[in-house]
C-alpha cells in the first residue's frame, strides 16, 4: 500500500548543488479500483442458498424409474420341443392329449404308447416376457434332467430384457422409412429428411375449393402455416395450409388442406404422392423451414448397471391369469400352474451415476432428457432377429403385417447383435441379443426440429417388434408367410426429464444482452439469436414448467413412472378351446381372430393343484 | 477523471500533497478470489457436499456360477445342560429353542416376532470394534422339516433355521448388504459378521459362536471372542459383490457345501 502522506522535497534541496526546477507528479487515477462497501465481505450462511448453488452445480443423476408392465398373451402356437413344450400355457389340451396318447390315458397307469411328434399347442407363460424371471426351479425346463438351461438366479433381470440409460445425440437425415395406408393401397418409401408424407386425397380433379392432403403421422400443421412440397407448381412449391382435417374426429392432427384456387394440370390430382416440411414463413423459409430426422441415441450404463427389483406392494390392475393344467392333460403328467399374464410392477435404478456435464443434445444443447431404454434379450431363445421401425409401422395392413417387418428387409434390422447356443445336440440355434455397452447407438424416435420455434416434436415413437421363431414355436399360418409373422411391439426408450426449456421464445441480438446460450439460433430475418431459456433445477414457472425432484448427496435423484406396454400386433386365440370337429379345420379355426377372455373358461372344481 | 497531471511550482517553501490513496478502494478482480474464499470458508465452516447413497453388494459367484448363500443356525438342545464337564447337543431347530411344532407351524407371535440379526463390525477386536450395519433374518424364511402336529393328524413341513438366500425365490431378504457407494466418508471394506437370535418367547438376545461350544479354546465359557464370534466379510466395489470366509482357516464359506454355521452359545 501507497502511503498516503508522501513528502515531496523541493528540487534544489534533494542534493548538494542541485538545480532549481519543476516538478510533476502524475497521479494515476485510473479505473482498476472500486469502492469497497462496508460489510461487504460479511457472509450470512443461508442453508437455501448454499444447498441451490450446490444443487445447480452438480451434473450427477441417478435416475429411477417404476415400470408398470403391461402384457397381452396373444398367440397361440405349437412346438415339440420338450422343455417348451411341458410348460406351456395350453389352450388345446384336450385334443393335443388325445393325439399324443393315441391308446389313452388311464390316470392309474402310465400312458403308453406315446407319439411324442404331436405338437401341443398354447400361449407361451408370462415369464417368457417378464422383467424378472422366478421359474428358476423348474424341472425340465429350468434345472433337472432334460432341462433347456441351467437357470442362475443372477441372470434372472437379464433373460428376458436388458434396461440402460440413453440419451439423444445426433440426428440422422438419411435414415429409410416406409409406411403404407391401410385403406388406399397407397405407400411411401423415403428419407427422414424428406418431411412427412402424403397422398392427395381430394385433388385438383375433383373441382372442389380446396386440396386435400392426408399424411401416415401427425403433421404438426397449424392454419396459415406453410408446405413446401416436394413437387411444384409452375416452379412454386410453398402453399399456405388453408384449413385442417375432413371433419372427421381426430382427423386435423393428419389432413390439411391448401385452398385450391384453380389448378390445373397433374401437380394436385388424387392419390399423387410426395413428401412436405413445413414452413411458419415462406419469405424467410430459410430460417422457418422444419427439419426431419431419426433421433440417434448413445447408451450410457452398461447392463451391469441397471439394479430392478419388484416394486413393493404394487400390481397392475389386471390380475394375474392362471389355470391349472391338470395331470393327464400333460405331455409330462405333471399337474401345475400355468400362467399366462402377470400383474407386477419393478423399480428401475443404477448402480452407476450419470454424469452429463459434458454431454449435449441431438441439438448440440445442454442435456435435458435422459431416456431409460429397455432391450428385448430373450436368452431363452424362443424368439428370432430383433426388427425396429416407428409407430406408423405397426397397423396392419390387409390384416398382415406390414412388409417392412419381414425378416428379410435389412433396413428393419435393430442395431444390436445376436449370438446363438444350441442343446441337446440339436443343429437349430436358439438366438439372443446381445447386451449394449456404454457408448453404443442405436436409433430412436422420428422427430422434427424448428430453428426458428427451438422447438423438437416427436413425430413418430421408436417402436422394436419381437416374433417368434418358427424353428421352436410356430404359430398358426393365418395366410402369412414365415419371415413376416405376428408379433409384439414395444417402446425401447421412456424419457425422464432433468430440465425443461422455457415455454417461451427469448429474442435479442449480441449488444443488447449478456449471456446469450451458445446453443442460440442465428436468425437471419430478424437479425438476432433465438433461445429458449434453460431452466434451473427446483424453478417451476407458474404455468407449471419446470422441474423438481430430489437433490441429495450430491446428486438429483429424478423420478418417473413408466408404463411399459408389450403390446400385440393382432390376436389368434381360438374362441375357444373345444376341438374342431373336422381336424382339417384347425389352421382355421387356430386363426380366429376373437380377442377372448380365457378367465370365463370354466376351471374344474378339483383340478389337483389346489 | 481529466486531472491526471498535476503541475508544481517552484517556490522557496517545500510542499506536501496527500494523495488520497486510502483503504477504502479495492483491486478490481479481487471479488472474485474473495468469491472463492466465500466458497471455501463456507465448506469449512459447514462441509461439503458428501455421498452417503448405498450400493447393493451380493453375493459373488461360488462354484458352478452358483450366488446362494446358505445359513444355518444350530440350537442347543437344553435336555442336556451345559456344565463344567457335561455338553449336549446342537442342531438347526426350532423346537431346541423351546418353540412347539404348533408355534413354528401356525406362526405364533413368539415364533413370528424372533429373528436372526447379522451385526457387521469393522473389527473383531470388542474393545475397538465399531457397528456399521445389521442384518435381519426372519424366521418366516428357510428350509422346512418334517414335525407331527398331532397324533391324529398327517406330519407336516415347518421352518428350520437353515436359510438358503439368493437373488430371487421366497428367501431372499438378508441376502445383499447394502453399504457406501463412496469410499471417502468411511473405508471400510472388510468386516466381521457375528450373529443373535432374538428369542420373542424371552425377550433377550442370544450369542451365536461360529463353532460348536465344546471347541470352545481354551474352556467352553472362556475364550477369545474374536477367534470365535465372527466370520470375515469381504465387499469388493470391483463388481460390487462380497465374499465370507472363516476367520480361522481362512477359506471361503456360505455355498450349500459348505454353509455359514453358526451355534448358541449357552452361559453357564
Amino acid at each position: 500500500m501507497v502511503d498516503p502522506t508522501t513528502r515531496i522535497i523541493q528540487s534544489d534541496q534533494r542534493y548538494k548543488s542541485a538545480p532549481l526546477s519543476d516538478q510533476f507528479l502524475n497521479i494515476p487515477f485510473t479505473q482498476n479500483m472500486k469502492e469497497l462497501i462496508e460489510f461487504d465481505r460479511t457472509v450470512d450462511i443461508s442453508l437455501i442458498t448454499v444447498f441451490d448453488e450446490e444443487r445447480q452445480a452438480s451434473p450427477t443423476f441417478r435416475p429411477i424409474t417404476k415400470f408398470t408392465l403391461l402384457f397381452e398373451n396373444a398367440y397361440t402356437g405349437s412346438t415339440t420341443y420338450v422343455p417348451f413344450r411341458d410348460n406351456l400355457y395350453y389352450t388345446n389340451a384336450i385334443q393335443n392329449a388325445v393325439s399324443y396318447y393315441p391308446s389313452g390315458n388311464v390316470p392309474s397307469v402310465p400312458p403308453q404308447p406315446i407319439n411324442s411328434t404331436v405338437p401341443w399347442d398354447g400361449f407361451p407363460q408370462y415369464p417368457e416376457f417378464d422383467f424378472i424371471r422366478t421359474d428358476s426351479r423348474v424341472s425340465g425346463y429350468t434345472f433337472g434332467n432334460g432341462k433347456h438351461l441351467e437357470f442362475k438366479p443372477v441372470s434372472a433381470t437379464t433373460y428376458n430384457w436388458s434396461h440402460y440409460v440413453s440419451y439423444p445425440y445426433l440426428n440422422v437425415y438419411q435414415k429409410k422409412m416406409y409406411a403404407i395406408e391401410p385403406n388406399t393401397q397407397i405407400s411411401w418409401s423415403w428419407s427422414a429428411s424428406d418431411g412427412i408424407p402424403f397422398v392427395i386425397t381430394e385433388g385438383s380433379d375433383k373441382t372442389i375449393g380446396f386440396i386435400r392432403f392426408k399424411c401416415p403421422v401427425p403433421h404438426g400443421l397449424s392454419t396459415g402455416q406453410f408446405v413446401l412440397l416436394s413437387s411444384n407448381y409452375n416452379g412454386n412449391s410453398f402453399f399456405q395450409v388453408s384449413r385442417l382435417g375432413n371433419g372427421g374426429s381426430g382427423s386435423e392432427e393428419y389432413i390439411f388442406n391448401i385452398q385450391n384456387v384453380g389448378y390445373t394440370g397433374t401437380t394436385f390430382i388424387t392419390l399423387n404422392q410426395g413428401t412436405f416440411k413445413r414452413v411458419l414463413d415462406a419469405t424467410n423459409s430459410a430460417d422457418t423451414i422444419s427439419q426431419y430426422y431419426v433421433r440417434k441415441h448413445k447408451i450410457l450404463t452398461d447392463a451391469e448397471c441397471a439394479v430392478l427389483v419388484n416394486a413393493g406392494y404394487e400390481k397392475n390392475i389386471y390380475n394375474d391369469k392362471t389355470k391349472c393344467e391338470i395331470k393327464s392333460l400333460t405331455p409330462n403328467q405333471r399337474k401345475r400352474t400355468s400362467v399366462k399374464e402377470g400383474s407386477r410392477s419393478y423399480t428401475l435404478s443404477f448402480n452407476c451415476d450419470v454424469k452429463i456435464d459434458n454431454l449435449r443434445d441431438n441439438q448440440n444443447r445442454p442435456l435435458t432428457q435422459l431416456f431409460f431404454t429397455t432391450i428385448w434379450r430373450g436368452y431363452f431363445g424362443w424368439t428370432q432377429k430383433l426388427k425396429q421401425g416407428w409407430d406408423f409401422n405397426t397397423f396392419l395392413k390387409d390384416g398382415k403385417p406390414q412388409i417392412w417387418w419381414d425378416q428379410n428387409n435389412a433396413d428393419s434390422n435393430a442395431s444390436v447383435s445376436q449370438s446363438q447356443y444350441f442343446t441337446f445336440n440339436n443343429p437349430t440355434p436358439f438366438f439372443y441379443n446381445n447386451f449394449y455397452t456404454t457408448g453404443d447407438t442405436l436409433d430412436g424416435d422420428y422427430c422434427e426440429w424448428n430453428n426458428y420455434e427451438q422447438l423438437e416434436r416427436v413425430i413418430s415413437t421408436y417402436q422394436h417388434k419381437i416374433t417368434y421363431n418358427n424353428d421352436w414355436f410356430k404359430l398358426p399360418s393365418d395366410n402369412l408367410t414365415t419371415t413376416n409373422q405376428y408379433g409384439y411391439f414395444y417402446q425401447p426408450h421412456n424419457p425422464i426429464q432433468l430440465r425443461v426449456f422455457s415455454d417461451y421464445v427469448e429474442e435479442s441480438n449480441s449488444e443488447n444482452i449478456v449471456g446469450i446460450p451458445d446453443y442460440a439460433y442465428y436468425s437471419t430475418l430478424i437479425s438476432s439469436f433465438r433461445w429458449r431459456d434453460l431452466y434451473s433445477y427446483g424453478f417451476v414457472s407458474s404455468d407449471g414448467v419446470g422441474v423438481d425432484y430430489p437433490f441429495l448427496n450430491n446428486a438429483h435423484y429424478p423420478f418417473v413412472s413408466t408404463i411399459f406396454r408389450i403390446t400385440p400386433e393382432n390376436y389368434n386365440i381360438p374362441s375357444d378351446y373345444a376341438t374342431p370337429i373336422n381336424p382339417s379345420q384347425i389352421d382355421t379355426y387356430q386363426g380366429g381372430k376373437v380377442p377372448f377372455d380365457i378367465n370365463t373358461i370354466a376351471e374344474p372344481l378339483i383340478d389337483g393343484c389346489d | 477523471m481529466d486531472a491526471t497531471r498535476i503541475k508544481i511550482v517552484k517556490d522557496d517553501i517545500n510542499k506536501f500533497i496527500n494523495v488520497p490513496v486510502n483503504m477504502q478502494w479495492d483491486f478490481m478482480g479481487r471479488d472474485d478470489s474473495i468469491t472463492d474464499y466465500e466458497v471455501d470458508a463456507v465448506n469449512q465452516v459447514i462441509g461439503g457436499p458428501q455421498d452417503f447413497e448405498i450400493i447393493r453388494f451380493a453375493h459373488n459367484i461360488f462354484l458352478k456360477d452358483n450366488t446362494e448363500i446358505k445359513h444355518v443356525f444350530n440350537f442347543y438342545d437344553y435336555s442336556q445342560p451345559i456344565t463344567a464337564t457335561t455338553v449336549g447337543n446342537w442342531s438347526p431347530n426350532y423346537l431346541n429353542n423351546g418353540f412347539s411344532v404348533q408355534d413354528v407351524y401356525y406362526y405364533s407371535k413368539s415364533f413370528t416376532k424372533s429373528f436372526f440379526k447379522l451385526d457387521f463390525y469393522d473389527s473383531p477386536n470388542d474393545t475397538v470394534q465399531n457397528l456399521y450395519l445389521s442384518i435381519i433374518l426372519p424366521t418366516q424364511q428357510g428350509l422346512t422339516q418334517t414335525a407331527t402336529l398331532s397324533p391324529t393328524l398327517p406330519p407336516v413341513e415347518i421352518k428350520k433355521p437353515e436359510m438358503i438366500l439368493d437373488y430371487i425365490g421366497s428367501d431372499k431378504e438378508g441376502f445383499f448388504i447394502y453399504w457406501l457407494r463412496s469410499r471417502d466418508f468411511i473405508d471400510v471394506n472388510t468386516f466381521y459378521m457375528s450373529a443373535k437370535f432374538f428369542d420373542a418367547i424371552t425377550g433377550v438376545f442370544k450369542q451365536m459362536t461360529n463353532v460348536k461350544q465344546t471347541l470352545l479354546l481354551p474352556g467352553k465359557f472362556t475364550f477369545n471372542n474374536s477367534d470365535y464370534k465372527y466370520y470375515k466379510v469381504d465387499l469388493d466395489y470391483s463388481n460390487q459383490t462380497y465374499e465370507v470366509f472363516s476367520t480361522s482357516t481362512g477359506l471361503r464359506l456360505g455355498d450349500n457345501n459348505s454353509p455359514i454355521t453358526w451355534y448358541e452359545y449357552v452361559n453357564p
